[in-house]
């Protein structure tokens, strides 16, 4: 369990950090590295609970503390309410990197590459 | 294989959300990029009180400059060079409305399917098609290469467009305006040439009208005598811009007698865009001598489409030689509209016909010649290449005549008419707008006011001048070709040169007023001169009832102050409901008694008539009785002038002040028959029909909103809206207001910036609104900040310093630009 926590949080904080330099994607990347080098025993949810919670706090964060009613706006631009939009959010940012993760787990270590 | 696949995963999904889709006409944001908090949409909203960075480097600047910006988020720019003090406008302008910029711009030069795909039944290629035949970027090219002959204006619009293209080279993803990450783009190079399709686009909205057409089918089907009764020239003359009988002493230009030769037959329906009628404005100065302070004062509210981002953007600009204020339009240097600390300006279209179209001969199918004066003269053939996202790249070939581009033939809309008509327009010719305001900005006086006009073409305009030293003058500038009676009316034969326009009105010779006796000038759209003015003149319409409430509430007053002319800004008395509705209810005679007994829908009218009855015929937000005439009025003329309307070929309405005149001389009475019904109607059945009619439709529409009132600002509503038509990001507001009004508020359009210039030798008094912000970020506090003040008549103390230092009682937060320590 404490070695999942680790992975969750490096996870959050590497694509936080990275995201400061490179495109939304980037997230991906983290979230491989955490599942190549931090394995625990739920790879998958490692990345889903990294992401997921780092854009859902960022999204949140930037909800409570904006002037307009932008997301709001967003929202009915998509035809959905504001919660579901930051819900939707959230998930795209946990499925993106829980495969990332999942992934990045799977790539079987001292061992020639190409061996799958 | 599980990692392969895994892998494969992953990879397909980050690309499926790093790319937009288009569903129907619909295109959904990549939804990844988009929804990503940290460079997504989320990153264009705004924390309350969002400050600006403090430092910015900018490249090609030569000394810092100052730009604080005060609670209103209006930068006051504050530059020790010419040079950049341009560099920071554009700079500033684009940080804040970069998006708009760009897409007017791509609007004006047909490049909209580009960014937003062929639309619904190809309809954004469609209007692409139509900018390109009416040759706007040809205009913006003519216009564009006149500008950089003039070195003044060539540096000041390669500075403006350097400092625009400085900040788009510094956004990244996550800094662009929401608009890009919606419709997934991104920004491309600015040019002094998309300043021109601005400037042409304005002259677009402004001096593009014409019912040449209409007016050529009313001609072929009326007759020339009943021509001048339903549409006469000119149309309303009962208070012109300038009042100068007998004044106008010069050698006025003249040409042969011999009237243009009208080109034969009847023409289709006319598929020409026109210039909205109802877009107008109001400007006055008042002299001294009727001020409670002793100085000028002058008024200005143009009235265009009330949209967001806003169309203006407040500035101020602080440099050598300069320190004006007033608004911009975004993606233009210099202040278009405002003052400085030795006069103030305004402007309001200039109502005059500066559009013709002529008949073209072709020699045979292939259109490589035309007949002009006997001969047949090669047409040059220009192919328009039309981008279209997400579809094959349009080509369109549009001929180019003696007269300017052939707009609809057998390629476009040529099956509608006005087929192989040439289109000449004042705006196609080169001009160079941008050195009057260069001056404008930077004048001292009356002199320098009028040499700065000098410079002015297009679109014309009203200009209304007031200065420190006590000068008030108004000046109707433009470049306006010479026309003999009745010329400019109908569609001519294009294959005379002498049909065309052959000379200019000498620009000493334009129609101008300094210092009139009656203390004060103004200008609303209406007919501009009397009748001694040697010029003929005609335009599409002329506005019939702002400026007379305008010019008999000036009259009136004495000791005039600003809080005045903020009450006249936002009066909205209905002179065109006063003059119409007495008599509409003398016509409809009702009968109170007998409509009791007929139940529910009796009780309606009479409530219906009662409150038009002691309606007081202001359009005030809570006022029932102006929603009751509005919703008469719309079904009654239509009705009367169904003949016009439901004609196979176009024709025009007459004038809403021509038609209230000539019923009130019972001239027109063989129109009042409708055509659809075998009975022969009388005016008594055409208003009781329409205002039975008329109630039908309120009450229906008081229960389809469940409301027991129809309050004219609900029964209008007016709406604020994005400029590319989102929705959500638009506003419904509750304002007042009426296009007859000086209020001149409809449901889409109206006062787009409303200013007041009290000009003391103390110091200059500006107050200002426009119904929006200055920011074009929705996700920003300042997107639509004003818009409260406006829709209530209220105005903000404009902050005016000479010095950055004086600035610190008002100021918001400040940017340093500070120039490239050493350029690579």
């Amino acid at each position: 369990m404490k070695k999942f926590i680790i992975q969750v949080v490096v996870i959050a904080l590497l694509a936080y950090m990275l995201e400061l330099f490179l495109p939304w994607w980037s997230v991906a990347i983290a979230a491989v590295f955490g599942g190549l080098f931090l394995r625990s025993d739920a790879n998958f949810w490692a990345g889903f609970c990294g992401i997921g919670a780092m854009w859902f706090s960022a999204a949140l964060i930037i909800d409570i503390t904006s002037s307009g009613d932008l997301a709001e706006k967003v929202a009915a631009i998509m035809h959905i309410n504001e919660t579901l939009l930051i819900i939707v959010t959230t998930l795209i940012g946990a499925l993106v990197g829980g495969m990332a993760s999942y992934t990045g787990s799977l790539v079987t270590r001292k061992k020639p590459a190409g061996a799958a | 294989m599980k990692f392969f696949l895994s892998l494969f995963g992953t990879l397909a999904l980050i690309l499926f959300l790093d790319r937009s889709w288009t569903v129907g006409y619909t295109r959904i944001p990549p939804l990844g990029k988009f929804l990503d908090p940290l460079s997504g949409f989320w990153q264009n909203c705004e924390p309350n009180n969002h400050i600006g960075p403090e430092d910015l480097r900018v490249n090609g600047l030569k000394q810092k400059v100052i730009v604080q910006y005060d609670s209103l988020l209006i930068p006051h720019i504050f530059a020790t060079d010419e040079e950049d003090l341009y560099i920071a406008q554009g700079f500033v302008t684009a940080q804040h409305r970069l998006w708009q910029m760009e897409f007017q711009v791509m609007a004006a030069a047909g490049r909209l399917s580009s960014i937003l795909g062929p639309g619904p039944d190809n309809a954004f290629v469609e209007y692409d098609r139509r900018q390109r035949r009416l040759g706007l970027p040809f205009a913006a090219q003519n216009a564009a290469e006149m500008m950089i002959q003039d070195p003044v204006q060539k540096r000041m619009l390669e500075r403006y467009t350097d400092g625009i293209n400085r900040y788009i080279a510094s956004l990244r993803y996550k800094d662009l305006p929401l608009e890009y990450k919606l419709m997934d783009y991104e920004p491309e190079p600015w040019s002094v040439l998309k300043c021109g399709l601005l400037l042409k686009s304005m002259a677009q909205t402004l001096n593009m009208g014409d019912k040449d057409v209409e007016m050529t089918n009313a001609l072929k089907l009326f007759g020339k005598e009943m021509v001048d009764l339903l549409y006469p020239d000119p149309d309303c003359d009962i208070d012109p811009i300038v009042n100068n009988p007998g004044g106008w002493n010069f050698g006025a230009e003249n040409l042969a007698t011999d009237s243009r030769e009208i080109a034969k037959g009847l023409v289709g329906i006319n598929a020409a865009p026109k210039s909205n009628p109802d877009l107008g404005s109001n400007n006055w100065a008042v002299s001294g001598s009727r001020t409670a302070t002793g100085a000028p004062i002058l008024c200005n509210d143009p009235h265009l489409d009330t949209s967001l981002p806003s169309i203006w953007f407040a500035v101020h600009l602080n440099g050598p030689g300069v320190n004006v204020m007033g608004v911009s339009i975004p993606g233009s240097p210099g202040v278009i509209i405002g003052f400085n600390d030795s006069i103030a300006w305004g402007v309001t279209n200039a109502q005059r016909d500066l559009v013709d179209w002529y008949k073209i001969t072709y020699q045979d199918v292939n259109r490589d010649r035309y007949l002009l004066d006997g001969e047949w003269k090669p047409a040059e053939k220009k192919v328009e290449e039309i981008v279209v996202r997400g579809g094959a790249t349009v080509y369109d070939t549009v001929i180019y005549t003696h007269w300017g581009p052939v707009p609809y033939d057998r390629n476009f809309k040529g099956e509608e008419g006005l087929s192989d008509y040439a289109f000449r327009w004042i705006a196609h010719d080169p001009s160079k707008e941008a050195t009057t305001f260069y001056k404008l900005n930077r004048a001292k006086n009356f002199n320098d006011f009028m040499e700065a006009l000098d410079h002015y073409a297009s679109p014309a305009q009203n200009f209304v001048f007031a200065s420190v030293s006590g000068d008030i003058a108004i000046r109707i500038q433009g470049k306006f070709p010479v026309r003999r009676k009745d010329e400019g009316k109908f569609v001519l034969d294009g294959s005379k040169s002498s049909n065309g326009w052959n000379a200019f009105i000498p620009f000493e010779q334009n129609i101008m007023e300094k210092n009139p006796p009656r203390g004060f000038v103004s200008s609303a759209n209406q007919y501009p001169v009397d009748s001694t003015y040697p010029y003929y003149i005609t335009a599409t319409e002329y506005e019939a009832y702002r400026n007379r409430r305008i010019n008999n509430v000036l009259r009136r007053l004495n000791g005039i102050t600003v809080t005045d002319m903020m009450r006249l800004q936002n009066d909205n008395y209905n002179l065109h409901a006063a003059e119409t509705l007495p008599f509409l209810l003398s016509q409809l005679a009702i009968d109170t008694a007998a409509l009791r007994d007929e139940g529910p829908e009796g009780i309606a009218l009479i409530e219906a008539y009662r409150k038009l009855a002691t309606w007081d015929y202001f359009n005030d937000k809570d006022s029932e009785g102006a929603s009751y005439f509005q919703a008469w009025w719309d079904d009654f003329y239509p009705r009367l002038w169904d003949e016009m309307l439901e004609h196979p070929f176009s024709l025009a309405r007459p004038s809403e002040y021509n038609t209230v005149k000539l019923l009130k001389e019972n001239r027109i009475s063989m129109f009042y028959d409708i055509q659809s019904t075998e009975t022969r109607e009388s005016l008594r059945d055409l208003v009781r029909t329409s205002f039975a009619t008329s109630v039908a439709r309120i009450q229906k529409w008081k229960e389809d909103r469940e409301l027991s009132r129809v309050r004219w600002a609900d029964y209008k509503d007016t709406y604020v809206r994005h400029l590319a038509r989102i929705e959500a990001l638009g506003y419904h507001v509750q304002h007042g207001g009426h296009a007859n009004a000086v209020n001149a508020s409809g449901r889409i359009h109206g006062p787009s910036w409303r200013m007041i210039v009290s000009l003391e030798k103390t110091g200059i008094k500006a107050y200002g609104v426009y119904p929006g912000g200055q920011s074009g970020n929705p996700g920003s506090y300042h997107y639509s900040d004003m818009l409260d003040a406006w829709s209530n008549g209220r105005y903000y103390r404009l902050v005016f310093p000479k010095r950055p230092e004086e600035m610190q009682p008002h100021m918001f937060y400040e940017t340093d630009l500070n120039p490239r320590e050493k350029e690579n």
